[in-house]
């Protein structure tokens, strides 16, 4: 009660006015203040004699009203900056509302573990050296394409290739997490040089003397994912070193891994590492992935920038397999970008004339600042729209897990060239509806002549700068005596028609 | 031809109030039951169109009755001529708050 009143007491709306006052503008600010405490003068007085019980509280409301008072003040006072800078079609705002979008589409990307992953550079260390091989013509599939018969063949007959080869199968099996509990798991059924190969470091399963008898038998090293780790598991740091039946099989867990370490196809909650005489018992025909570290010296054919390898059948025709190294996958989502801008760069006069219109010598009046900035607002356009475009791509194609990774590089392609192309259709088509000295819109256009006079007088739309320095035409029909938009500047013995405080505010911005 | 300003319903209103002789902020809250937080702007806005004029009271006055200066506000000529206009607009405005003449009739 005593805290309430304490809220509701004069000093406190004494105080409340006067922290309004700090939003009212400086010049105004001393009779601002003046007319708010004599009013609140007058508001406890009245209240005061007329003893109301809730009188205090509604003198506190009276005094926050200040703040909406002060902030009108503010934003229509003619030199406030804030009112400058967003005011409708003005430069800076156009190029703020274009920060707030970049900066928005490039949180959500971080936000989003797919097009996170796609911004990121590949977190395998040696990436050029790393390959993936699958079937000729499907290097972007997300399901396996290599026989284990090939993998197997190539471990011994492909070493002049490859320092090393290792073959992963993802698999859905059941495991029995304890006793009484199972759960279905995606797993990679992998070779046990698959994490040497991605130099992940795996730690080799130590164990102490205490180590219960039981827990010696196994005959594959289980690696959880951080995710299944912590929902199957509670995040429990003594799950490493336990023995969980995983296919019938019994799996030792040697360590937990973070999402972020796997970008290769597949969704795995854990890996099964088995050696070589396990692996060979599955059938030979069943697929998988197939992952080589190249040697440096290694003869793999390349064609265009892509390594391939030709592999010779025993009916004597040849096998082709497409070698796509991790750092190239990882660089895909950035070659897709420079491809497509430079596409749209392309098709961009297909769409829209590339002349920003016709400009006279202003007599040099303008100064060299003026005509810079003009170039300058265009760059940062340019600046603002290409990442824009990028990270919303990304978040687009990448974002929802669902598709595959050829998918989500098909949509990305498309979302980034068209969005490209429109963005700078956009970008031109805006810069020729600015005006070159104060780079406001162009406002109230208006028609002039008429259309079935086209080919005897000028026809078409005229637009004023509000500022009043200039008039912008556009031919309704581009002719060859007026084949794109002029400017006409305006004198200064026009100024009288303007605004005085917009023509200074306008100079300013 | 006369461009008739466009004055929203609460704009009207507090146009209303001052010719009805409420010309202090407070009195204005009172007799429109708005809080302070939109009739103070009302009033800014209505005076930077010039549309009511505000004026410091005299000092002796204030002196006088032992309180500090108020400021008060009374229409211009365009605000009468713009109130008559609204008063087409918004018929029960004057219904709403009576001016000083219609009370004393």
């Amino acid at each position: 009660m005593k805290m309430r009143l304490l809220l509701h007491s004069l000093p406190v709306s004494r105080f409340i006015i006067r922290c309004a006052a700090l939003l009212a503008p400086a010049r105004e600010r001393a009779e601002w203040l003046a007319e708010w405490q004599a009013e609140l003068w007058h508001v406890c007085h009245s209240y005061h004699a007329r003893s109301c019980f809730h009188g205090n509280a509604e003198v506190t409301d009276f005094c926050l009203g200040a703040f909406q008072d002060a902030f009108w003040l503010r934003w229509n006072n003619p030199r406030s900056i804030p009112r400058r800078v967003f005011r409708t079609g003005s430069p800076s705002r156009c190029a703020f509302s274009l920060a707030v979008w970049t900066a928005a589409s490039l949180l959500i990307c971080f936000c989003l573990p797919g097009a996170r992953r796609a911004i990121r550079p590949s977190p395998y260390r040696h990436a050029d050296d790393l390959v993936m091989i699958s079937s000729g013509g499907y290097s972007g599939a997300q399901s396996p394409t290599i026989r284990l018969r090939d993998y197997q063949s190539w471990r011994t007959s492909a070493q002049h290739l490859f320092t090393g080869v290792a073959f992963y199968q993802p698999i859905r099996k059941r495991v029995h997490i304890t006793r009484h509990q199972f759960a279905e798991l995606s797993i990679g059924r992998a070779s046990d040089n698959l994490f040497q190969l991605l130099n992940l470091p795996v730690p080799l399963p130590v164990l102490s003397d205490a180590t219960d008898q039981s827990n010696r038998e196994y005959t594959a090293r289980l690696i959880l994912s951080q995710a299944a780790w912590r929902s199957l598991w509670g995040g429990d740091p003594g799950v490493v070193g336990r023995v969980v039946r995983v296919a019938g099989q019994r799996a030792l867990i040697v360590g937990v891994v973070s999402k972020s370490s796997w970008q290769l196809p597949g969704h795995m909650d854990a890996w099964m590492l088995e050696d070589e005489q396990h692996l060979d018992a599955l059938p030979s025909s069943s697929r998988g992935f197939v992952l080589a570290h190249t040697r440096t010296s290694g003869s793999l054919a390349r064609l265009d920038g892509w390594r391939y390898m030709t592999v010779r059948r025993e009916d004597g025709a040849n096998d082709r397999f497409d070698c796509i190294s991790l750092a190239q996958r990882a660089q895909m989502p950035s070659s897709i970008f420079l491809f497509t801008l430079i596409l749209a760069f392309l098709s961009l006069p297909a769409t829209t004339p590339l002349p920003l219109g016709e400009y006279p010598r202003h007599s040099g009046r303008l100064p060299r600042a003026t005509r810079a900035r003009r170039w300058i607002f265009l760059s940062i356009k340019f600046a603002l729209v290409v990442p824009l475009v990028h990270f919303t791509s990304l978040d687009v194609a990448y974002g929802v897990q669902a598709v595959s990774f050829t998918t989500a590089q098909c949509i990305q392609l498309a979302i980034s060239f068209f969005g490209f192309l429109f963005a700078l259709r956009w970008i031109l088509q805006d810069q020729r509806k600015r005006c070159p000295v104060c780079l406001r819109l162009l406002s109230n256009p208006a028609r002039v002549g008429q259309a079935s006079q086209n080919f005897l007088a000028w026809n078409g739309t005229e637009l004023i700068c509000a500022g009043g320095h200039g008039l912008l035409h556009i031919p309704e029909l581009p002719t060859s005596w007026f084949s794109t938009q002029r400017w006409l500047y305006l004198d200064p013995s026009w100024s009288g028609l303007f605004s005085d405080a917009y023509i200074a505010s306008a100079s300013l911005v | 031809m006369a461009i008739e300003p466009k004055l929203s319903h609460t704009a009207a209103m507090i146009l209303q109030t001052i010719h009805a002789g409420q010309i202090y902020g407070f009195s204005l809250m009172e007799a429109t039951g708005l809080p302070s937080g939109t009739v103070y702007p009302a009033m800014r806005r209505l005076e930077r169109d010039g549309l009511i004029v505000s004026k410091w009271e005299q000092q002796s006055i204030a002196d006088a009755e032992q309180r500090p200066l108020r400021k008060y506000y009374k229409l211009t000529r365009t605000g009468v001529t713009t109130l008559e206009a609204m008063h087409k607009r918004y018929p029960l405005l004057e219904r709403l708050i009576p001016s000083r003449e219609v009370k004393n009739a």
